[in-house]
């Protein structure tokens, strides 16, 4: 009871911050500093890395600037997740703590360390050259500066969200490709080129779209939305994603990849039996011959422990297969019908 | 005796067959009946959505209307049909226009898409219908020597605005039930991650290296199997195990049971009736 009541009005106390420390320069390897100081309720992880390095250790270093959520600059690692150390408050940390009363503090992940807190953006940057990550004006030489570019509200609304990115690289250190490929594209450069490319003032549409469904690229997203989970202003990168598939597919007819064709597969069967041919999905993803090289010995082991999908007429297709069809069809060609009143 | 429909998913059809047969066993002991919809279709795997966002909707909404048809929620055993099941549940419920264009369509089968039916993972339904209680009251061979890693997979838990049970970054349920059986839930970092099934046969390197980084945790804290609410998570882990620890260098293995098994080992079933045989790594 007094605990309780001790807890509700209490307003400062003592809080550990344990920092991850590491100087490439000098240090052998990577280690953690504990730094224990007074914290009052209401102060931000932020300010608490500020005193520290005012009036405890000058050496611990760590970007931030604007201090209010809007550069982006100061993302790490607070408990383990990535977010800004400006907007995160130290009491909202400490149910979180792993060992009572402290706060672990680590750099952002995927991404090459420089000094303690403080990683490297540059790979980003060049990720985001890579997929030309620019608006390439469609106005004609002639008109530039005699003419306003007009947007529709339409138009905006579907980039307004991806313009929030502040680029703090959140969803970067948290995405599971990335961790797996250094190549990977990675959420925050998918979420800017889905921005671009929706973007009616664009004339390298074609050539970004290209480049995108090469290898390390949108496909090889494993959609387990890490990126958005963390992402600080809450922005639904996925969706993107899956626009830029959905453009490959619907719109540009990007279809001669292995993660569109193992998409388009899913309607397909959909569409014939109801139910996912799974047998053939590595031929129809693949070819015969990855498929023969990559699988065949698990395919031994799977049919020794009869764990083989049934070969395709044996797949049992859904009851009332006939009717379902019909809809679906009629559904096609409402989908249709849109395209072309889109084209027009 | 609790109804619910129970949707099929084409996996637990085809490769991971065990997951639908144990649960059939154990149903009754719980108190709880499934039907199944043997109409119900394929929800597209994450990725009917992009290829044709009308045609998701139309065949979820059908799915859903199924078990409307019935005045029964709709439980799913797997991860990714329910988040997809879900996913297309909250854009016909918040757009008229789709549910309306759906609902003409589904009127020639007699169906109709009202948005009553909840969708729910077979984890939730025993968590929260059955309760952890009850389940330790019917349980003859507690799981006590055991140490489990709890693998909850991805689309149980991401993204949130759309599943919305358990944090997404300290899942409970799922070691709450293991304690309910008896067993021990070991504290696994790797149980809020990925498997990498969905990129397997896109980029497979990627995701053998996600899948290698949960099995090797597993192996590390000396648990005697992992367990997971998610058949396409236990492809990856148990099928292609070999295959993943082999490309990271480890030598070792682990076994991978599906939540379904567990239950049905710790209500006193044998393994080769749960089907435990028929995995990949033993």
């Amino acid at each position: 009871m007094t605990g309780a009541l001790e807890l509700h009005t209490e307003e400062k106390r003592d809080i550990t911050l344990r920092v991850f420390r590491f100087n490439p320069q000098v240090d052998s390897k990577p280690y953690f500093d504990d730094y224990t100081i007074q914290i009052e309720k209401g102060i931000t992880v932020l300010r608490s890395l500020n005193y520290i390095k005012e009036h405890v250790d000058a050496s611990v270093s760590f970007r931030a600037f604007c201090q209010a959520g809007i550069c982006g600059s100061c993302g790490m690692r607070i408990n383990g997740i990535s977010k800004l150390a400006c907007t995160t408050q130290v009491w909202d940390e400490l149910s979180k703590c792993r060992e009572a009363g402290i706060i672990k503090i680590e750099p952002l992940r995927n991404m090459p360390l420089i000094k303690d807190l403080i990683v490297d953006m540059d790979p980003l940057v060049e990720k985001m050259k890579q997929y030309s990550n620019w608006i390439e004006t469609r106005m004609p030489e002639s008109e530039i500066g005699k003419k306003e570019f007009l947007v529709s509200e339409e138009e905006f609304r579907k980039y307004d969200k991806a313009t929030d990115c502040i680029l703090c690289a959140s969803c970067v250190s948290e995405c599971t490709i990335l961790r797996a490929h250094k190549e990977y594209v990675s959420p925050a450069v998918l979420l800017k080129s889905y921005r671009m490319n929706v973007d009616g003032r664009d004339a390298i549409h074609d050539v970004r779209l290209g480049e995108l469904v090469k290898d390390h690229g949108v496909w090889d997203c494993t959609h387990c939305y890490r990126c958005q989970e963390t992402c600080v202003k809450h922005i639904p990168i996925m969706e993107a994603i899956h626009g830029i598939r959905e453009d490959a597919i619907e719109v540009r007819g990007v279809r001669d990849t292995s993660g569109a064709k193992h998409a388009e597969a899913f309607m397909e069967d959909i569409e014939k039996k109801g139910k996912l041919v799974e047998a053939t999905l590595p031929i129809r993803t693949n070819g015969v011959a990855w498929t023969l090289q990559n699988l065949l010995p698990m395919a031994i082991k799977m049919i020794l422990k009869r764990r083989t999908p049934p070969p395709p007429p044996l797949v049992k297709p859904a009851k009332g297969m006939k009717k379902f069809r019909e809809m679906f069809r009629e559904m096609t060609e409402h989908v249709r019908a849109e395209q072309k009143s889109h084209k027009k | 005796m609790k109804r619910y429909a129970y949707y099929l998913s084409c996996i637990n059809e085809s490769m991971t067959k065990e997951v639908d047969r144990s649960i059939d066993l154990w149903q009754n002991d719980l108190g709880i009946e499934f039907v199944k919809l043997h109409e119900s279709t394929c929800c597209g795997g994450s990725n009917l959505d992009y290829v044709s966002p009308k045609h998701f909707a139309l065949v979820n909404g059908r799915n859903i209307a199924l078990a409307e048809k019935l005045g029964l929620d709709l439980v799913v055993s797997c991860n990714t049909c329910l988040m997809t099941i879900r996913t297309a549940k909250k854009k016909l419920d918040e757009t008229p226009e789709l549910k309306k264009e759906v609902n003409e369509l589904l009127k020639k089968e007699g169906l109709e898409y009202k948005g009553t039916a909840n969708v729910r993972h077979l984890l939730w339904v025993l968590a929260e219908d059955v309760g952890f209680e009850a389940i330790r009251q019917k349980v003859r061979v507690p799981l006590k020597n055991y140490r489990i890693a709890p693998f909850y997979g991805c689309h149980i838990l991401r993204p949130s605005m759309v599943l919305g049970k358990d944090d997404p970054l300290e899942p409970s349920t799922l070691d709450m039930m293991i304690e309910a059986l008896g067993g021990t839930p070991l504290p696994y970092e790797h149980k809020n991650r990925c498997c990498g099934f969905h990129t397997l046969l896109v980029a497979e390197e990627e995701s053998l290296n996600v899948a290698a980084e949960a099995l090797e945790e597993a192996i590390e804290i000396k648990a005697d199997f992992i367990v997971t609410p998610c058949p396409l998570c236990h492809t990856v882990l148990d099928g292609y195990q070999a295959k993943a620890l082999r490309q990271a260098n480890v030598n070792s293995s682990i076994p991978v049971f599906h939540l379904s098994e567990m239950v049905g080992l710790a209500l006193g079933y044998t393994e080769k009736q749960l089907g435990i045989k028929r995995h990949i790594v033993s």
